[in-house]
């Protein structure tokens, strides 16, 4: 599906884009996070609570073969993926709190996807690939932590790169998507409505409820948008690793449909989102009186 | 002055002379050289972008900078002694540098709000005749507009990342250019700032010039500043502050604060250092005490100052009620206020305590009010600290003398009110050009501030009201004579009326009475016809058709009666 050397090319632009966001934080900022654990839990209630049993209500409701709805399963009960940090940021959401989930529901998931699979689809033996678990630890906490050192070191060499981060992270979210339609077009065409269906929807709902829920517990508009993007926005290279790591081949190929189109999918559904909030963002923004300046 | 005239200097901290004599130099210029020597490669200035990208120029390089301004001023530009040079940018680097240039070239500084529109910037410009305008790019569209009829014969064009390191001044002039296309092209002949900084020091090398003989014939009582507050007949009304004003205004203001320490201070100027109150403060008094200076382009939206906060250990800010107000409001501010401050200096309008409870409640350090007009340099009275009075706007500087004075020009019994005027060295030598005008405010040696105050038994004032029809928007005089002007050249408009009227986010509020001439006039129009011809912040925030006006047997429009039946009104509900 996709060379080893894409791959990497995609690691060192999500090292490149990490460390851009790094660069935006500080320490304080994560310690303001944890130091109010609601937001923390809150999303940890969403990600392994709620998200499963979007999927599993879907995998349920949709008339799908076996191997789709396994795949719906696998896809809903990911943590949160790197990609929903790029997207907090740009929807001006609490960064540090995004990571921190991202770092939390990844850790958790060791435990929790088996967990929660064995209660959704009754003891499925799943081989968790741990590497694939550290990689994404290690691809997000090491460059946010350079970053965070560079912008203490040198202000402007922070502020560069967190620049050229967020530069990167638009052509990261446009590479995927062109990259991803043309070498996929068969599969668009072939693939059912309700694949579809699932695919759009794990997203979706995941980011509406995720925003509803956190906003019923009074957390702070900005870090409700920060859980939706984290709960909607799932691992899905981690679901495709689960997967292949899991199956034979021959299965393997109806089960990533899902964790496929997903992934194609919450691009633009979080783009959307993005914009949303950016709005939302702006709308709260205090108006100041032209006397100031 | 005796101390039984004056019962506040009682409140002055231990160490506060009550009397000071005379400044510490004898014009501005030579307050730059000497600070500069001292502290040499200690960071001056630091300008901070709302993305935190930075540039810090040391007192060392202002101090060469602005010497080869000042040389491009008087060589290259041709400038004499005296001759005006406008000013009209954003908080940044190249601020200082041709502020402090201009002074030491001996001319006179005129600062122009970078805001203003073309209109309004002709009529200063007319009253003022520059010689020279430094302008920020992203305004300078507005120069042939705003000099026709009067050119002047030297544009300097300057930018918001001026002085920055090349990478983040070429990544903001980028997205200013393709992104926010905030920058225009110059359409008329002009020279970059850092051009015409190389262009001095060439002429200043090759010919071996000694920047200081500019200044030997400066006098402290000449004109260093002119400061304009707009005008009671909507003509432009410059205040002529000399370098004495200026530099005893510092000298006062630091003497009653006591608390900084020299070299160790870093002030945030999210306030325009084109406004007498930030340039006098932290312009002036924070160059001289040694401080750094962490510079904000444009304090809006309030997460623009996020970094500045972030990045640096702020000792001091000053502000007005509307900024104080707004940053209790921010989350940011309030999950992780200010650590190192010692305490922040109100100015500008009324400070409203609940702002202040409010402020002290989150940073945990105090806000003091102070007050003064863009005519005294402008600081007459502060609160003390750690004896501050809510409500009130503090004791009288030292060396300056504060009374409240009846219709007759004499002094009330305390508790009564009556208009505030003020003697000291910080009162201005008069309006530029405007005998008649000077001669209203400046009666028996007090100048006549206009407001009405209350001042208490130990010293404190209280400000109750205003004599003059001025209106202050978030720190800004609002004369309603030009807004009226303004009214009047709508050919919908038959007559109006303008006054302020009590606003919880600019302390006042412009509102505009309007008789129609023509029936279909809406509020949209006279919105839209106003911020064609005035900056934003002089816009009718309200507007009120009326059939008639209030007026006087001779007919002149009673812009009190008005004011009361608003008051009347806003009371009744």
């Amino acid at each position: 599906m996709v060379s080893p050397l894409e791959q990497a090319v995609l690691a060192l632009m999500i090292f490149a884009i990490m460390l851009g966001m790094g660069a935006s934080l500080t320490p304080r900022d994560f310690y303001l996070a944890l130091r109010r654990p609601y937001g923390l839990i809150i999303g940890l209630v969403s990600q392994y609570g709620f998200m499963p049993f979007i999927g599993f209500m879907l995998a349920t409701l949709l008339t799908v073969p076996d191997a789709i709805a396994l795949g719906i399963l696998i896809m809903s009960c990911m943590p949160g993926g790197t990609t929903s940090n790029i997207f907090t940021y740009f929807s001006k959401g609490n960064l540090a709190l995004s990571v921190l989930m991202t770092v939390t529901s990844t850790v958790a998931g060791i435990v929790m996807i088996p967990l929660v699979l064995v209660i959704y689809a009754s003891a499925l033996d799943l081989d968790i690939p741990r590497e694939n678990i550290i990689a994404t630890l290690v691809l997000l906490l090491v460059p946010v932590g350079i970053g965070m050192v560079l912008r203490k070191i040198n202000a402007n060499v922070g502020a560069v790169t967190e620049f050229i981060g967020s530069v990167l992270g638009i052509v990261f979210i446009l590479f995927l998507v062109v990259s991803w339609i043309p070498r996929n077009w068969q599969f668009l065409l072939e693939t059912s409505s309700a694949t579809y269906i699932a695919a759009i929807g794990i997203g979706a709902a995941g980011i509406t409820i995720g925003y509803f829920f956190a906003r019923a517990l009074k957390l702070h508009p900005r870090n409700a948008r920060t859980v939706a993007l984290e709960t909607g926005i799932q691992n899905g290279p981690l679901a495709l690793a689960i997967i292949v790591f899991t199956f034979p081949e021959e299965e393997a190929a109806a089960l990533t449909a899902v964790p496929v189109l997903y992934s194609l999918f919450i691009m633009f559904i979080a783009t959307f989102v993005t914009l949303i909030f950016r709005r939302a963002n702006t709308a709260a923004e205090q108006k100041l009186p032209d006397g100031l300046l | 002055m005796t101390a039984s005239q004056r019962p506040w200097t009682a409140f002055y901290g231990p160490n506060v002379r009550p009397d000071i004599k005379a400044a510490p130099y004898r014009t501005i210029g030579e307050m730059i050289r000497a600070v500069s020597e001292t502290y040499g490669k200690a960071p001056a200035f630091t300008a901070c972008l709302p993305n935190g990208m930075n540039g810090t120029l040391s007192f060392e390089d202002v101090d060469r900078m602005s010497d080869a301004f000042a040389v491009y001023l008087r060589e290259v530009a041709g400038l004499k002694a005296g001759d005006r040079v406008a000013l009209q940018m954003p908080n940044g680097l190249g601020f200082p540098v041709a502020a402090f240039g201009v002074f030491k070239a001996g001319c006179v500084l005129v600062n122009v709000n970078p805001l203003y529109t073309a209109d309004e910037m002709a009529k200063q410009f007319a009253d003022a005749a520059p010689s020279a305008l430094v302008i920020v790019d992203m305004f300078a569209d507005k120069v042939p507009a705003a000099t026709r009829g009067h050119p002047i014969p030297n544009i300097i064009v300057t930018r918001v990342a001026e002085f920055l390191p090349a990478l983040p001044r070429g990544i903001v002039g980028l997205v200013q250019k393709h992104w926010d296309k905030s920058v225009k092209p110059v359409e008329v002949p002009h020279i970059r700032l850092p051009d015409a900084i190389a262009a001095g020091r060439s002429h200043q090398d090759a010919e071996k010039i000694e920047v200081d003989s500019y200044r030997q014939s400066v006098q402290p009582d000449d004109v260093a500043v002119l400061q304009y507050t707009g005008g009671t007949t909507g003509v432009a009304k410059g205040a002529m502050l000399t370098h004495a004003n200026l530099l005893m205004n510092m000298t006062q203001t630091v003497e009653l604060a006591q608390e900084f320490e020299k070299g160790k201070e870093v002030a945030l100027t999210a306030l325009p250092l084109y406004h007498v109150f930030a340039f006098s403060l932290n312009l002036l008094a924070f160059y001289w005490i040694g401080a750094r200076n962490i510079l904000v382009p444009n304090p809006r939206p309030l997460s623009s100052l996020k970094r500045a906060f972030e990045n640096y250990k702020i000792t001091w800010m000053s502000g007005v009620n509307t900024l104080f107000n707004g940053l209790t409001h921010e989350v940011w501010f309030t999950d992780s206020p200010p650590r190192h401050l010692k305490f922040a200096s109100a100015g500008g309008m009324a400070l409203q305590s609940s702002v202040a409870e409010e402020w002290e409640r989150i940073t945990g350090k105090p806000v003091l009010q102070g007050y003064g007009l863009t005519e005294t340099s402008p600081v007459l009275t502060f609160e003390p600290l750690g004896k501050q009075r809510a409500g009130t706007i503090g004791v009288p500087l030292p060396e300056t003398m504060v009374a409240c004075l009846d219709d007759d020009g004499q002094e009330v019994p305390i508790g009564q009110s009556g208009e505030i005027a003020a003697k000291g060295p910080q009162v201005m030598a008069g309006y530029w050009q405007k005998p008649e005008e000077t001669a209203q405010v400046m009666k028996n040696g007090w100048f006549l501030t206009g407001d009405i105050g209350v001042m208490d038994a130990d010293g404190y004032f209280t400000i109750v009201d205003r004599k003059k029809d001025m209106v202050v928007v978030s720190g800004f005089n609002v004369y309603p004579n030009e807004i009226e002007d303004c009214l009047a050249t709508h050919p919908g408009v038959l007559e109006s009326a303008v006054i302020g009227v009590p606003d919880n986010a600019t302390g006042e509020a412009v509102k505009a009475f309007v008789v129609k001439r023509d029936q279909s006039l809406t509020e949209a129009d006279i919105r839209a016809h106003c911020k064609a011809h005035l900056t934003g912040y002089k816009v009718p925030k309200q507007v009120t058709f009326r059939s008639d006006l209030p007026k006087s047997n001779v007919g002149k429009i009673l812009r009190k009666d008005l004011r009361a039946q608003e008051l009347a009104q806003t009371a009744a509900e």
